[in-house]
């Protein structure tokens, strides 16, 4: 059992979802898996000592104002656009630009 | 055992977290990522991670249970039964190279220092400039928000 390549295989899932994924509250998920196979990985390295878990709290405090600013904007972008779609709104935002160069 | 059932459990969780089709679902399975690792944690004797895992864990999951019924667009098509079953049997390939694979060698670990000696003698600086960071992150979301809701008015 090896917590190193456990927490690789983690890893390696959150970028794919990253990466694949079109929802913006499933992209926030994979941003909050990649962070727990990060946090994973130092206290499983340290596990019975302090700096394991002093490093865990640093990296999840962290994570967590990530957090409130990716909720923030996702809320922004959610009311502005009407959907939390990546591509719908790149689609709106290019009809948009298109519609102003027809104007200029 | 109990260590290779919580790695399965963690990834077959984590891919389903990623692609279910309904958000509420998915939260519940990242819900299910979170009690595994807070339970790897506790086996391992970092009580302090587990107990912070479960509190920031609940804190992040009730923001985004709401932010999912807000925000989240309704599925075109529900997931499956068999694509459900399709994304456990992923899980369950992926989470085998942790099961059965090996790169750490063997971590010689010297110092033995506490949870509150490594947080306020050794990090002390980190964490206060760490708090200082958070709330001002927390002060500008709150503006933003302000801000954008004078705005819409």
């Amino acid at each position: 059992m090896d917590f190193v390549i456990l927490s690789l295989v983690m890893l390696a899932i959150g970028i794919y979802g990253l990466l694949t994924n079109r929802q913006l509250l499933k992209v926030f998920i994979s941003v909050e898996l990649i962070a727990t196979a990060a946090t994973l990985n130092f206290v499983m390295l340290a596990a019975s000592q302090g700096f394991g878990q002093a490093f865990l709290i640093l990296a999840f405090s962290t994570d967590t104002a990530v957090s409130g600013v990716i909720l923030a904007l996702l809320v922004i972008v959610s009311k502005k656009y009407g959907t939390s779609d990546i591509g719908k709104i790149i689609q709106m935002l290019q009809d948009k630009g298109e519609s102003e160069d027809e104007v200029q | 055992m109990i260590f290779e059932i919580l790695a399965v459990g963690l990834i077959i969780s984590a891919i389903l977290a990623l692609f279910l089709d309904e958000v509420v679902y998915s939260v519940a399975a990242l819900a299910g990522t979170f009690f595994f690792v807070a339970f790897i944690y506790v086996l391992n004797g970092a009580l302090y991670a587990a107990i912070f895992q479960f509190a920031v864990g609940v804190g992040t999951l009730s923001i985004l249970f709401l932010s999912g019924e807000m925000l989240g667009d309704k599925p075109v098509r529900k997931t499956s039964p068999k694509r459900t079953g399709v994304l456990v049997g992923i899980g369950m390939v992926l989470s085998l190279p942790a099961i059965f694979l090996s790169v750490s060698g063997s971590t010689t670990t010297t110092s033995d220092i506490s949870i509150a000696d490594a947080l306020w003698n050794v990090r002390g600086l980190d964490v206060i400039l760490q708090a200082i960071v958070i709330l001002t992150v927390a002060l500008g979301i709150g503006i933003v928000l302000y801000e954008k809701r004078k705005g819409g008015q």
